[in-house]
């Protein structure tokens, strides 16, 4: 019903705040996937400093920013727990994208040393069974 | 939660996954088009078609939900134009996937067979990766879905 109600103003910030939302957890799956790799490929741990630089921070941003932007409009959820939740998973999220950053440019920079990328991987695991939560919480809105 | 909070979570779950997964193909499908050597792109291949995966399985749980709440509610009416047009870019998004999808095959097994043969760069093969066609197909997918998004946000004549 709130999606029917919703006025037209919230439409963008909304759309733009989903895009990036979905682009954030596509990206995050993309450098868990390749970090996990790096063992058989070590190659791959180009790609991953790169996903992480290029394609999770800026969607993350997206998302993030949106989101405020939407909340400032609306006041759906406000004092709720899905709310929270999301906003936990949004801010934490960024301490963790940033040592994940910092740890995957330690990884090209030092190739002998496997343990940074090996931390990427559990950090981009972890993210992204937030990323999960924060979505379930905020698509079904559960106690609302 | 209630019904209907349930049928939306699954049906945006169904989104996310075509989103997510068409976001991480593109993500290895570009690392694909800065690399050389045949067996390295065989590999990003592969792990794009972990996303490739994700947006089909993506696509039928959006669409069996997304008609269920259809089906469910009574604010949502089958003649609702952008209920028509969302279908209609469903098809389109699936028809435009699957031919680039057909076409990137043609490239991983043309770089799958270099690898084989002393793993040296190849100007067919950089071509392949760089056809404008492939690339029109896999990003009008990835458009046609994007445009889904936004009727499912701003609902236009409803």
């Amino acid at each position: 019903m709130l999606a029917i109600l919703r006025p037209d103003s919230w439409n963008l910030p909304l759309f733009l705040h989903v895009l990036g939302a979905a682009a954030v957890t596509g990206a995050t799956a993309a450098t868990f996937v390749a970090a996990i790799s790096v063992g058989r490929w070590p190659w791959l741990r180009l790609v991953v400093a790169r996903t992480l630089l290029l394609a999770v921070f800026p969607s993350w941003l997206l998302m993030r920013l949106a989101g405020a932007w939407e909340d400032s409009r609306s006041s759906i959820g406000d004092g709720s727990g899905w709310l929270d939740v999301g906003y936990l998973v949004g801010d934490a999220g960024f301490v963790l994208l940033l040592l994940a950053m910092i740890l995957g440019a330690v990884g090209v920079r030092r190739p002998q040393k496997l343990w940074p990328v090996r931390a990427v991987a559990v950090l981009s695991g972890v993210y992204l069974v937030a990323l999960l939560v924060a979505m379930f919480a905020m698509s079904g809105k559960p106690g609302s | 939660m209630d019904r209907y909070q349930w049928l939306l979570f699954l049906h945006v779950t169904g989104a996310f996954l075509v989103l997510g997964g068409a976001t991480m193909a593109a993500v290895f499908n570009i690392a694909a088009l800065r690399r050389e050597q045949p067996s390295q792109i065989v590999v990003l291949f592969k792990l794009a078609q972990i996303g490739a995966i994700s947006v089909m399985a993506g696509m039928t749980v959006a669409l069996v939900f997304g008609l269920w709440l259809v089906a469910d509610v009574d604010f949502i009416d089958w003649s609702d134009a952008w209920v028509i047009i969302a279908l209609v870019l469903w098809f389109v998004a699936n028809a435009l996937g699957s031919a680039g999808g057909r076409r990137d095959k043609g490239t991983r097994e043309l770089a799958e067979r270099l690898a084989a043969e002393g793993d040296s760069p190849s100007a067919a093969l950089r071509a392949r990766l760089r056809d404008p066609l492939s690339l029109a197909l896999s990003y009008g997918s990835g458009i046609a879905v994007i445009a889904i998004l936004a009727l499912m946000i701003w609902k236009p004549g409803s």
